[in-house]
């Protein structure tokens, strides 16, 4: 068996998610003032060898007919006095979460670099701990080790708003941090509950993995209890009406890079823990709560859709909208199909695409103008031409405009839930139409017009830096815009694999009381049939 | 007796010894006082290996227990644990008092033979399997307690705090004495294993043991300030000596935890359902007013020592919640849980009473503003330890939270355990605050008259790195817990 220090050396998703950590150490030894540049340049570089090792796992894994295996670090004991387990696996559902999240941290500290006016320092080691924490999340496969990294995110989360927000910030941190607090300690008893059973029905052997809780099964009413635990706490990151109300506050708050990170990547664990943990973890609950959450994620999306339209900031425009595509995401999940999953998965890395650019782009106008209000702006086109071509075009991506990214999850979003649910998909789709309005009045106010005030007529354009922020992001919605399959096939297999397990399971006979089921009759490949990381050694 | 009881009882000796040779020193070299911490850490250091000495001669390895003077003494690996848990909170407190007595000027020698002496009350306590013998350690404990809350004598709270403190002491000291004679009285033995023999053997226990061990256990909660018992601490904590509280805060509460457990396993031992019931039930009520009152009360303070007093009283809380389903299975989170309670209260309060130079007035959590970039260092120990007293992973205040409620939710105890979650998500709301105050508020007040010495540091380090490390490795720990609480 590998050691851990074999393991972090080697290209594995251990060195994905500790490299971060471990970089980290050096900026507590940066000055807290006058080494800002240095500060910077070490996260940026930091944040590029990481690219780096990601890319180079995706070489060495990724096949060449373009689908994407389990991979595995070797499973190593941690507490086994409990059985957890240090155990970490990236599939075709973890991997285009984990590269996005890998690939936004650069691009959020270049956004940052004139923003973040103090302790770089802190700034650019929270970045790198949030980074650490969201791997960890992604790739856990011991419900203990799972726990631990999503609460490990709240902390580096709350500094990036509460130390670098704007007036408010304290007010959104905190209610920020005690949202998914209440809600992750709910999820805690559930696991607890979960290792009890399972502990029972194995001879006495605990264990939190996540191969052995999938054998568990609880009877619907148990179901129900754990599904809520799970359900709330994925809700609330998501954000699913009527949990959401931290978000726009959250958003609002945090600085430029907060908020891509935020919007890019945090939320997607919540719609990743409904595919990953809370769906197929209790099938029968989720079934019989799918009518209510389906209802949700449609207020959601309508909802979300409504109140960005009536938005005079352009940072809480974002931020509703935000809400209205995570609705999106989260009917796509729950249409339990196919196409609508594949959709969901793809939109999720859509949205932290155009989303992501979206808050860089408000930020940098922010930058220039210190403000967000659109009353404030008007004409601007005309004055920064550049930055009105990126505005329209991750506009037009996040409306869903054909042969962009947007387009392309929406579509098979909504084909997928009008083939499993019906009538859902027509709410849905109005939710298309409102955002376009809503996206388009924001372009309207800001880019068209006469320029109202004399302030924005000096407005400098985009220098280089932000463009090398803002060029990778846009490559990207145009490239899954027009060659979608190419991003589509890694996940599918793995997906289809999730899918038949969740079918099977709504499919099988109720149980009086709870029961685990056989290694072998899983769906999921028994743990030595799994291809085993090899490279690197 | 005979050397093996001598042999057992070395760490108490080693420590009462070392007690004295500081008292004569203070009087034929009051030059040396400045290195009696030295010595003193020195014995802290003698008494550890004396207690592993002790516990490295019990017959039968792990888990078996001897006992020595004629029975009245245990020695096993769970009083080891708890043993070295104390010495642990009698060093670090020992090394964040230096500063703060050079700065006041009150370095004397008496601080270190009482606070000594109070480790060796402590000590006898934990280990005691009667109830007399529990009694008289009890009594040299409190009133080093006593005189030490009042070490500061020039200043007005600290008198008020060590009265307060006396008071309330001396009347429950009084009631455990009565307990003790109603048990005795009831069952004719003061040996709590004889006591459990004879419940187990009546069929109904007599209204005189209930009352008796009732008073006990009330005595014993007083010591922990468990609710309704905890009025003392608050004011207390806030008048004692800053870094004498962080040895106040948790010493105590160890050695009365593990009484607090054998009380309850006498009565339990087999008892019948009925009696297993009432005393759970009792047990349960008492966790759930120390978590909510705790919790609630801690959120309105605006003293950073009253806020942790009443932060103690929640963990108590937490703690109780292993009690209520009483077996030996307890005794794992209730050690873990006390082991990052003393880690993260004394490194809090070693950090306190470094940034705040001067005791005779409150301690405002405002008055951190900003302090998170003045000190970087003791900002980021206060930090951890209150992330790990919010119970946030990756630190050992989660690995505890998360034993105790792994061990409610196996007892069945699901509700108790959601309300404990909640419980606690009330306390991450003040605990962030001081995480608010030192990294997000702008400096208010310009820091006078601190004295950050080298050997509060360490003691900040230690207990904050130790929170750290423990929350990421508790392996080996756990692993070794369990085998010497689980075999018998």
């Amino acid at each position: 068996m590998e050691t851990f220090l074999e393991l972090l050396t080697g290209n594995t998703l251990t060195r994905l998610v500790f490299f971060p950590a471990l970089a980290c150490l050096p900026l507590l030894f940066f000055s807290k003032s006058g080494e800002a540049k240095g500060a910077k340049i070490y996260a940026l570089v930091a944040s590029l060898i990481e690219l780096a090792f990601g890319l180079q796992f995706l070489a060495a894994h990724l096949a060449s007919d373009g689908t994407f295996p389990l991979v595995r670090d070797g499973k190593l004991p941690w507490i086994p006095t409990y059985g957890i387990h240090y155990d970490l696996a990236m599939d075709g559902i973890s991997m285009p979460l984990a590269i996005l999240g890998i690939f936004l941290v650069p691009i959020v500290l270049l956004g940052s670099w004139k923003g973040i006016a103090k302790s770089w320092p802190a700034f650019g080691a929270s970045m790198l701990m949030l980074t650490t924490g969201v791997l960890g999340a992604l790739f856990a496969y011991d419900l203990f080790l799972f726990y631990i990294f999503w609460e490990v995110m709240l902390i580096p989360m709350y500094l990036l708003i509460g130390v670098w927000g704007g007036e408010r910030r304290i007010y959104a941190a905190v209610k920020f941090f005690l949202y998914t607090m209440a809600g992750s300690l709910l999820m805690l008893i559930a696991i607890l509950w979960m290792g009890w059973t399972l502990r029972a029905l194995n001879g006495g052997v605990w264990s939190f993995a996540y191969e052995d809780m999938l054998r568990l099964d609880f009877p619907v009413h148990q179901q129900l209890w754990l599904f809520a635990a799970f359900a709330l706490t994925f809700a609330i990151k998501v954000p699913m009406f009527p949990f959401h109300t931290w978000l726009p506050d959250a958003h609002v708050e945090a600085p430029t890079g907060g908020s891509v990170i935020l919007a890019g990547i945090l939320l997607k664990l919540g719609t990743y823990g409904f595919l990953r943990f809370a769906l197929p973890l209790f099938p029968k609950a989720a079934e019989e709560a799918q009518p209510v959450l389906v209802g949700l994620a449609l207020i959601g999306i309508v909802y979300g859709a409504l109140v960005a339209w009536v938005q005079e900031d352009m940072k809480k425009l974002v931020a509703y909208s935000s809400i209205a595509h995570l609705g999106f995401v989260m009917l796509g999940l729950l249409a339990i199909d196919q196409i609508a999953w594949e959709g969901a998965l793809l939109q999720m890395v859509n949205h932290g695409l155009s989303t992501g650019a979206l808050f860089l782009l408000v930020g940098m106008l922010y930058d220039r103008r210190h403000t967000k209000k659109f009353s404030e702006f008007g004409g601007l086109a005309a004055v920064i031409p550049v930055f009105a071509f990126f505005l329209i075009f991750s506009t037009l991506a996040s409306v869903g405009l054909p042969a962009l990214n947007g387009f392309v999850g929406e579509f098979l979003i909504l084909a997928g839930t009008y083939r499993a649910l019906g009538w859902p998909a027509v709410v849905a789709t109005s939710g298309v139409v409102l955002a376009a309005i809503y996206l388009l009045k924001m372009v309207q106010l800001t880019l068209w017009g006469p320029i109202t005030k004399e302030e924005n007529r000096n407005l400098p354009d985009l220098s280089l830096r932000e463009l090398a922020a803002l060029v990778p992001l846009c490559v990207f919605m145009l490239w899954i815009g027009v060659a979608p399959e190419a991003f589509l096939k890694p996940s599918r297999a793995a997906l289809d694999s999730t899918l038949t397990a969740y079918r099977a399971a709504v499919e099988r006979p109720a149980v009086a009381e709870a029961t685990l089921r056989p290694a072998e009759a899983t769906l999921r490949p028994a743990p030595d049939q799994l291809s085993r990381q090899e490279e690197g050694r | 007796m005979n050397r093996s009881d001598l042999i057992s009882l070395l760490p108490e000796m080693i420590l009462s010894g070392a007690a004295i040779v500081i008292l004569l020193l203070d009087a034929i070299a009051p030059k040396l006082r400045r290195s009696f911490l030295a010595l003193a850490i020195l014995a802290t250091g003698a008494a550890t290996w004396g207690a592993w000495v002790a516990w490295s001669r019990v017959p039968g390895g792990f888990g078996a227990a001897a006992l020595s003077w004629n029975g009245l003494l245990e020695t096993s690996g769970v009083t080891y644990a708890l043993s070295l848990v104390i010495l642990l909170a009698t060093g670090l407190c020992l090394l964040a008092s230096q500063g703060y007595l050079w700065r006041e000027g009150i370095l004397t020698g008496e601080y270190h033979a009482l606070l000594l002496w109070c480790a060796t009350g402590l000590l006898l306590m934990l280990r005691g399997t009667e109830l007399l013998t529990i009694f008289l350690a009890l009594e040299l404990f409190s009133f080093c307690l006593y005189s030490l809350a009042a070490y500061h004598r020039r200043i007005a709270v600290a008198s008020e705090a060590a009265i307060k403190y006396f008071l309330m002491g001396a009347f429950v000291s009084s009631f455990i004495l009565y307990g003790l004679a109603l048990t005795y009285g009831a069952t004719g033995t003061t040996r709590l294993a004889e006591v459990a023999a004879k419940l187990a053997a009546s069929e109904q226990v007599p209204v005189l043991a209930s009352l008796g061990l009732l008073l006990l256990v009330a005595g014993f909660a007083f010591k922990m300030s468990i609710v309704p018992f905890h009025a003392w601490s608050p004011d207390t904590y806030q008048g004692a000596p800053s870094p004498f509280v962080a040895f106040l805060s948790v010493a105590p509460k160890v050695a009365s935890a593990l009484v607090l457990f054998r009380l309850l396993e006498a009565v339990v031992q087999g008892g019948s359902a009925v009696t297993v019931h009432k005393w759970s039930v009792i047990v349960a009520t008492l966790a759930v007013l120390s978590m909510l009152v705790g919790n609630f009360l801690a959120l309105a303070q605006r003293d950073i020592k009253r806020m942790l007093a009443y932060s103690g009283i929640a963990h108590m809380g937490y703690l109780l919640l292993a009690l209520v389903v009483l077996d030996r299975g307890s005794l794992l989170p209730v050690i873990v849980y006390l082991l990052a309670y003393v880690l993260m209260n004394a490194g809090a309060f070693t950090v306190v009473s470094m940034l705040y130079g001067k005791p005779g007035e409150q301690h405002l959590i405002s008055d951190l503003s900003g302090y998170g970039y003045r000190y970087p260092l003791l900002g980021a120990c206060l930090g951890i330890c209150m992330l790990s007293l919010a119970g946030i992973p990756p630190t050992v205040g989660f690995i505890g939270k998360y034993l105790v409620f792994l061990n409610a939710v196996g007892d069945g105890l699901v509700g108790l355990a959601v309300l404990g979650v909640m419980a606690s998500l009330v306390g991450v709301f003040y605990y962030l605050r001081i995480l608010y105050v030192l990294y997000m508020k702008a400096e208010e007040k310009q820091p006078e008259g601190l004295l950050l010495d080298v050997w509060g540091r360490t003691a900040a380090v230690v207990a904050a790195l130790g929170t750290l490390a423990l929350g990421i490795w508790p392996t080996g720990l756990l692993q070794w817990l369990l085998e010497a609480t689980t075999a018998k």
